[in-house]
């Protein structure tokens, strides 16, 4: 079940980094 | 996959099932259809279909290929209204399995527009058939979410409700890379993305479609005991959705959420010509994005972070922040402007589109807390037409009022402190409609037995 659970979180949750990443590399833009 | 698979009866966790499993499911779900509030990557390529690198003779305009969006947040709404009470009685897994279905349909019959080159048939794809997908996908999981953590529903419903903020997070970019990696001599891409999108997230739909559970009945999570002594304007009663809307109380819960996003869905549309405007030669296009990127950041992170904190200073106290401290810095954005103060400019609006995503993350649990867990997800279906009113009301205040100001000779700089100073009234009537807010009376209670009802 624990794992199933941490997996279920890394499917979930590499998507959401990913696209925060290349939002915030995109809002760094506003500080150049 | 058998229909049996679906059913609500065949959800049911069993012994030992860990409920932070549904968060992701839910999350699963609201990360796809928060692909909406990307849409606008595709509006241009969708102009120059036949130009492929400008728009062409015979290619649509601007304008009608912005009626996509329109229409499908138009049928999040009514379709969400319309198929509360069906989610709440077939349960999440077979409306969620329903909503990927619509959801990625809609990018598949779009496509099919852009082969035939007929923007009608992307209406009633993306639009209808997609908008239908947000609608149920939306509500969904949250009654499931509220059942599996009575004793922090604002942050259980505000995790799924941040993956709405999120999934366009992750759609723009993702959507850029596609049109990019699909580019040919004969083709802009948009339909061969549209085609991949829609396959990528009917799968990662089927995630949350298969791991989400609803708990048994009298499940409490252990250890955990109601309070002898609830919180003020938290019920341990129950109203049923049809009686629900009757009620002042779901009005006034309609007006909080409508001015709510209101006051904050036309700046989210406008925010790159908005601060390009009103500092002028200062901020560069490029910048102007990069405050686009930051605002909808914040517009996740408020999701979870005010719906979190409503589990602990209340539903009601937490819209009086979101109105009061909008009003504050609604009324000293201008001021801002004057003062050529980008920084303080971009904070204000960072707080600002943090409580519009807290406001959508929150409602859900203060639903719960004055309807009850009984049919909180068919009320919540039923509430989110104020977030069709305001999408249309929002983006026309900021714009017309801002036209009308430039037409009278108002300078750029300056011609959005009136629309400021509008958005701190409708936050004004939000918090009157906040403040009025009582229990609702014993008599509206549902009364098991007494009328036809889904189960809980």
């Amino acid at each position: 079940m624990k794992a199933r659970l941490v997996l279920l979180w890394l499917a979930v949750g590499t998507p959401l980094l990913w696209g925060t990443y290349k939002t915030l590399e995109n809002a760094l833009k506003l500080f150049q | 996959m058998s229909s049996s698979f679906l059913d609500r009866q065949n959800t049911v966790a069993g012994p030992g099932f860990d409920r932070f499993m549904v968060p992701p499911a839910a999350l699963a779900v609201h990360l796809c259809i928060g692909q909406a509030y990307a849409f606008s990557t595709f509006n241009l390529p969708l102009t120059r279909l036949i130009g492929l690198t400008q728009s062409a003779a015979g290619d649509w305009n601007l304008k009608d290929v912005g009626w996509i969006f329109s229409i499908a947040i138009v049928f999040l709404g009514s379709s969400a209204a319309i198929f509360g009470r069906w989610v709440e009685s077939v349960g999440p897994r077979k409306s969620m399995f329903v909503a990927a279905l619509c959801f990625a349909g809609g990018f598949l019959v779009s496509a099919v527009g852009i082969h035939l080159h007929q923007l009608w048939i992307i209406y009633l794809g993306y639009g209808v058939l997609g908008g239908c997908g947000l609608g149920i996908g939306y509500i969904s999981p949250v009654s499931t979410l509220i059942k599996w953590f009575p004793d922090r529903p604002g942050m259980a419903t505000g995790m799924a409700i941040m993956g709405f903020g999120g999934g366009a997070l992750i759609a723009a970019p993702l959507s850029v890379i596609l049109m990019k990696h699909f580019t040919t001599a004969t083709s802009n891409g948009v339909l061969e993305t549209f085609v991949t999108m829609g396959v990528i997230y009917f799968m990662f739909m089927m995630i949350g479609v298969i791991s989400v559970r609803v708990p048994a009945e009298g499940w409490k999570p252990a250890g955990w005991v109601p309070s002898a002594h609830p919180m003020k304007l938290v019920t341990t009663a129950n109203v049923s959705v049809d009686v629900a809307w009757r009620t002042p109380q779901f009005w006034l819960l309609w007006g909080v959420l409508c001015m709510n996003v209101t006051a904050g869905i036309g700046v989210l549309g406008q925010a790159s010509p908005m601060i390009q405007e009103m500092f002028s030669g200062k901020v560069t296009t490029t910048a102007a994005a990069g405050f686009v990127g930051l605002i909808s950041l914040f517009n996740m992170i408020g999701r979870f972070f005010w719906a979190s904190t409503s589990d602990y200073i209340g539903r009601r106290n937490t819209y009086m922040v979101f109105f009061l401290l909008g009003i504050l810095l609604y009324s000293l954005v201008p001021t801002f402007g004057h003062m050529g103060s980008t920084p303080l400019f971009v904070a204000a609006f960072c707080i600002i589109l943090s409580m519009y995503g807290g406001g959508f993350a929150t409602i859900p649990a203060y639903l719960r807390d004055i309807f009850g867990t009984f049919q909180v997800g068919a009320i919540h279906g039923r509430l989110l037409t104020a977030w069709s009113v305001a999408g249309v009301l929002g983006p026309v205040l900021v714009n017309y009022i801002r036209q009308y100001q430039i037409d009278n000779g108002v300078p750029k700089a300056q011609a959005y402190s009136v629309t400021m100073y509008i958005m701190c009234g409708l936050l004004l009537i939000g918090f009157l409609c906040n403040l009025a807010m009582r229990e609702v009376k014993a008599k509206y209670y549902y009364q098991a037995g007494a009328a036809a009802g889904s189960k809980a």
